[in-house]
């Protein structure tokens, strides 16, 4: 067998680190079910187990897939995307079934068992990039396209989707309805990891320097400006909010890690803050929102009601929290927060986990910034170090804003609280980045020949001091 | 900052910058068993290291800012939180656990818990009457009063334990209620509605050294047994708020009623403890205004016509005592608007008092006008003596009362002395002092001045009822005068014995006509009660 697969190229190789994370994954997972199922009970054991059992076998098996095709990648990213996944599967299970229920194949499946077949699918999709992802030239030779696609699914949403909850997120085609924002945060990383790397040479020849001011030169002040108008129009079409403040802080971010210069993010939040003042003048939606956040409690049965509610779920959980499934998610069979399998999650978590327990939770999005940081730190060339740090950025990043939005340090937005929330798309998009980060992470994934792509940068940045040094003598 | 053709970072800086980049740059060579592109040598890792590592500290700002708001919801305001009335969770607790019984001072039960028609928990009240204090607890209507104010620890969402909001969690039953057991006396309390009978009006009794409550009354009021009434408790509650006597209304915190003269002491602890009049401070033109009143810029006060008008000039004592209306329109304006304010402040005025109760705040002038909120001098010296548009509670003038009992002392009133936890640890609530109204000696001064409003010759006839047999009174009737044909509101406060004092007193008779006629008697007798005094 072993020799088989030798011949066949494949050398398994072990990931020791991986597999004991997973363990203690697993066991954490259990003893939480354990508890779960004792409060529901009222005696110890682990009641009907089959979800966790299905989950667990699916993370040994992906493993196991890493392992044979002897992929050298970070083993560290995994488990804690299967830590937190599984925390989501534990409070899915635990939250009143029919809060969303979907009809797949004939059989009516509820949360629990729905939320896991999208961990499933996710994870699925995770294990075949890091697995079969083995050049990044497909995402660094199309860039325009990919920023084309990306346009052109926003339009499709502007124009066809349909309104959930306030906001023009969702598109349906057919049978098939998911939320492309979560799509259109990766193709913006790959465009922009693609687009900066790639004028990042052109920036090494100097600036435009007017009256000690440093404008950013026309390559990057374009993309600002295209940037700021793209999060302005989800604002008011889609009325988003959560997704364009996280579209232009990760761009922000990368804008940042690529030229290094704090100028342009002041400039940046500036425009930003700017085309707040302005949309919340004009849209009642923002004011709404900014209203709620400043003062819930002036309209606690109406407006107020769930940010209200999910504070008295911090109070209620305190320092240790009340225990996985003591806590007050829902009164009877009536959910008292009803976004609480989406927007508001963390509060839930808060409650039964107590403060520590949103802190560690809080704490596993960190290590995901770190390794990604890592893998961006090592990365064999530009494009490859932004793209890290964009495809860490969107979880992070996302992380927070839903969190700071549940916890009232920021106006509550829609977006998702990454591999926890319900939702098949974020899931399947986050199984992807991480999948993506995975592959970066694998020194043995194949960049384009470094020759001729010093080339091209020399060239450029020749051109680029020529082009300079005339302005510099027109200016003088 | 340094750019990539910039000046060369500091010192210490680049120090910080190498150790980054061996920490990261190593891996590279040592694990780099693969060589990485084809065809050459790996190439130098972009330099984004030095970026990454500010986004890092960024990164961990914001994370920092969410740890920070988790510790303020989690740990600061938890307790806040959790005893929110609007919180559900009281709702869910209620469920799970029996609510704490609530105990008057001897130990009689006010509120507990039986069981309705269909097994669920109801809420019982033995004493009806204490509705104002009591109030209810109803899955329809939420709670009132001590129901309400009590609610977390009633239902044991707020323990008494030290840090067992941190071990519940590991406790079969989360919930631990407590029991209250308050100041209030049902004797007393039950004499004070039997002397108030159908009235309308109010009555407040305070123990003055401690500020305890130990009667209050309210009349009418509901029944909260009909309220929480899973059956009628609507079509009761909807009754109830169609009636306009409104017997929801506690009148003795939330009434606001004209004082009339029972104000007059708390002029003469704004002119005393201001040294704007003294004891001896007389005006000559005083007995001559008897007869034809004081002209005050086109308004005439008058005393009502007594027949204990003296020759001479009136003094502070004998003004008090036979309740002169001129004599404190002079002090008042004396005294001027901004001392009468910040005195009666000093009181409780202007603010709601701090009790566990809902409590109007009383005032002394509507406000707005242009002397310290004063319109005019007429409308400060009609509001010297009580009326204008000086408006007040039955508690705020209980506390006035109790102040000087206390030797200018005013105690934060209360009505819960302890609460008992299931397991027997006890959490007593100590007596406060709330502020220095005024000095021992000026507080001795107007003692001594309501004593013989009380007690004195020409005092007997206004307030003579309100002694106690045996034991030395003092106190201050009222009449307040609503205008119109409408009969004035019949007023007293007061405390015996005037040497120790035991019992402060607030009377209130809606339309009672003056205040000899039910507030004065209605008040000796209850003080009597209290101190086991035969009439």
């Amino acid at each position: 067998m072993s020799r088989a697969l030798y011949r066949a190229g494949i050398r398994p190789h072990l990931r020791w680190r991986e597999l004991g994370l997973l363990a203690v994954v697993g066991v954490s997972l259990v003893v939480g079910w354990a508890s779960l199922e004792s409060f529901r009970t009222g005696e110890l054991g682990l009641g009907n187990a089959s979800l966790l059992t299905v989950y667990l076998i699916a993370l040994a098996l992906i493993h196991v897939a890493f392992v044979v095709t002897g992929r050298r990648m970070d083993e560290i990213l995994f488990p804690t995307a299967a830590m937190l996944a599984g925390i989501s599967l534990l409070l899915m299970n635990r939250l009143p079934q029919d809060l969303v229920t979907q009809s797949i194949a004939g059989r009516e499946l509820p949360l629990g068992p729905l939320q896991l077949a999208w961990i499933l699918v996710g994870f699925s999709l995770l294990a075949a990039i890091a697995i079969f992802v083995r050049s990044d030239g497909w995402l660094r030779r199309y860039k325009y396209t990919w920023a084309a696609a990306g346009i052109a699914l926003l339009l499709l949403v502007f124009v066809f989707g349909d309104v959930v909850g306030g906001a023009r997120l969702t598109l349906r085609i057919g049978p098939i309805s998911g939320q492309p924002s979560e799509l259109l945060k990766v193709i913006l990383v790959v465009f922009l990891a693609g687009y900066l790397a790639e004028n990042r040479a052109l920036l090494a020849s100097g600036s435009t320097r007017m009256r000690g001011f440093t404008l950013p030169p026309l390559p990057y002040l374009l993309p600002m400006l295209a940037m700021w108008g793209l999060a302005l129009a989800i604002v008011i079409v889609q009325r988003d909010l959560g997704a364009a403040l996280l579209y232009f802080l990760v761009f922000l971010a990368l804008l940042y890690v690529a030229t290094r210069r704090i100028s342009y993010v002041v400039l940046g939040v500036l425009l930003f803050l700017a085309g707040g003042a302005v949309l919340y003048v004009l849209f009642t939606h923002v004011q709404d929102r900014i209203n709620i956040w400043i003062d819930p409690f002036a309209d606690p049965q109406g407006a107020g009601y769930q940010v209200i509610r999910a504070l008295y779920a911090y109070g209620r959980g305190g320092i240790l929290g009340t225990g996985l499934g003591a806590g007050l998610p829902s009164v009877g069979d009536v959910p008292s927060i009803p976004a609480i399998h989406t927007d508001f999650v963390f509060a839930a978590l808060a409650e039964e986990l107590g403060m520590l327990g949103a802190l560690a939770l809080l704490g596993l999005y960190l290590v995901i910034a770190q390794r990604g940081f890592r893998i961006a730190a090592t990365a064999a060339d530009d494009f490859r170090a932004l793209l890290a740090t964009g495809l860490t950025l969107v979880i992070v990043v996302q992380a927070a804003i839903i969190a700071g939005g549940n916890l009232r340090v920021l106006p509550l937005t829609g977006v998702t609280l990454p591999f926890i929330s319900y939702g098949g798309s974020s899931l399947l998009v986050n199984g992807a980045v991480v999948g993506l980060l995975l592959a970066l992470s694998d020194r043995a994934v194949e960049a384009p020949p470094p020759g001729a792509r010093a080339n091209v940068i020399r060239r450029a940045a020749q051109r680029a001091r020529q082009v300079g040094g005339r302005v510099e003598e027109a200016l003088s | 900052m340094s750019g990539p053709g910039g000046t060369p970072a500091p010192r210490g800086r680049r120090l910080a910058l190498q150790q980054l980049r061996l920490h990261l740059r190593p891996r590279l060579r040592t694990r780099g068993a693969v060589p990485a592109l084809p065809g050459g040598q790996p190439s130098s890792p972009p330099r984004v290291a030095r970026s990454l590592l500010s986004l890092s500290l960024a990164l961990a700002v914001a994370y920092a800012a969410l740890a920070g708001g988790l510790a303020y919801w989690q740990v600061v305001q938890a307790q806040a939180l959790t005893a929110d009335p609007l919180n559900p969770l009281s709702l869910a607790a209620a469920r799970a656990a029996p609510r704490g019984t609530i105990y008057d001072v001897n130990g009689v039960v006010l509120a507990r818990n039986v069981r309705g028609p269909d097994g669920e928990r109801l809420r019982q009240y033995d004493y009806p009457y204490t509705a104002p204090v009591i109030g209810y607890s109803s899955t329809v209507f939420g709670t009132a009063a001590l129901e309400r104010a009590y609610d977390a620890q009633l239902t044991g969402l707020v323990s008494l334990r030290p840090g067992d909001e941190l071990l519940r969690k590991f406790r079969g039953q989360p919930y631990d209620p407590s029991d209250l057991h308050l100041s209030l006396d049902i004797n007393l309390e039950r004499i004070a509605v039997d002397l108030l009978g159908d009235q309308k009006g109010a009555v407040v009794a305070i123990e003055p050294a401690t500020g305890r409550i130990l009667a209050l009354v309210s009349s009418p009021t509901y029944n909260p047994n009909r309220v929480v009434d899973p059956d009628g408790g609507r079509r009761y509650m909807a009754s109830l708020q169609a009636r306009d006597d409104s017997p929801l209304l506690d009148r003795a915190t939330q009434g606001l009623y004209v004082p009339g003269s029972v104000f007059k002491i708390v002029t003469a602890i704004a002119g005393l403890g201001s040294g704007a009049i003294s004891p001896q401070t007389t005006y000559p033109d005083q007995p001559a205004e008897y007869d034809a009143g004081f002209l005050v810029d086109g308004f005439r006060v008058h005393d009502f016509p007594r027949g204990v008008q003296t020759d001479h000039p009136l003094d502070f004592y004998e003004a008090t005592e036979v309740s002169s209306n001129i004599w404190f329109a002079h002090a008042g304006l004396d005294i001027g608007a901004a001392n009468l304010e910040s005195w009666a402040v000093r009181l409780g005025f202007g603010a709601r008092i701090p009790v566990d109760l809902p409590s109007s705040p009383s005032q002394i002038t509507g406000g707005g006008g242009p002397l310290d909120g004063f319109r005019d001098r007429v409308e400060l010296a009609n509001a010297a003596y009580g009326q204008a548009e000086v408006l007040v509670t039955p508690l705020q003038m209980v506390l006035v009362a109790a102040t000087i009992a206390n030797n200018g002392v005013l105690m934060r009133p209360t009505l819960v002395d302890r609460l008992t936890a299931s397991d027997g640890s006890v959490t007593p609530l100590e007596p406060q002092a709330w502020s220095q109204v005024c000095s021992y000696d000026t507080a001795q001064i107007i003692g001594d001045a309501m004593r013989l409003a009380v007690e004195g010759e020409y005092g007997r006839a206004f307030a003579g009822a309100a002694k106690v047999p045996g034991v030395p009174t003092a106190g201050k009737s009222g009449t307040a005068e609503l205008g119109g044909d409408a009969a004035p509101h019949s007023w007293f406060i007061g405390y015996a014995p005037a040497d120790a004092p035991r019992i402060a007193v607030a009377v209130i008779v809606e339309g009672g006509g003056a205040g000899a006629q039910r507030a004065v008697p209605l008040a000796g007798r209850l003080m009597s009660a209290y101190l086991g005094v035969q009439r």
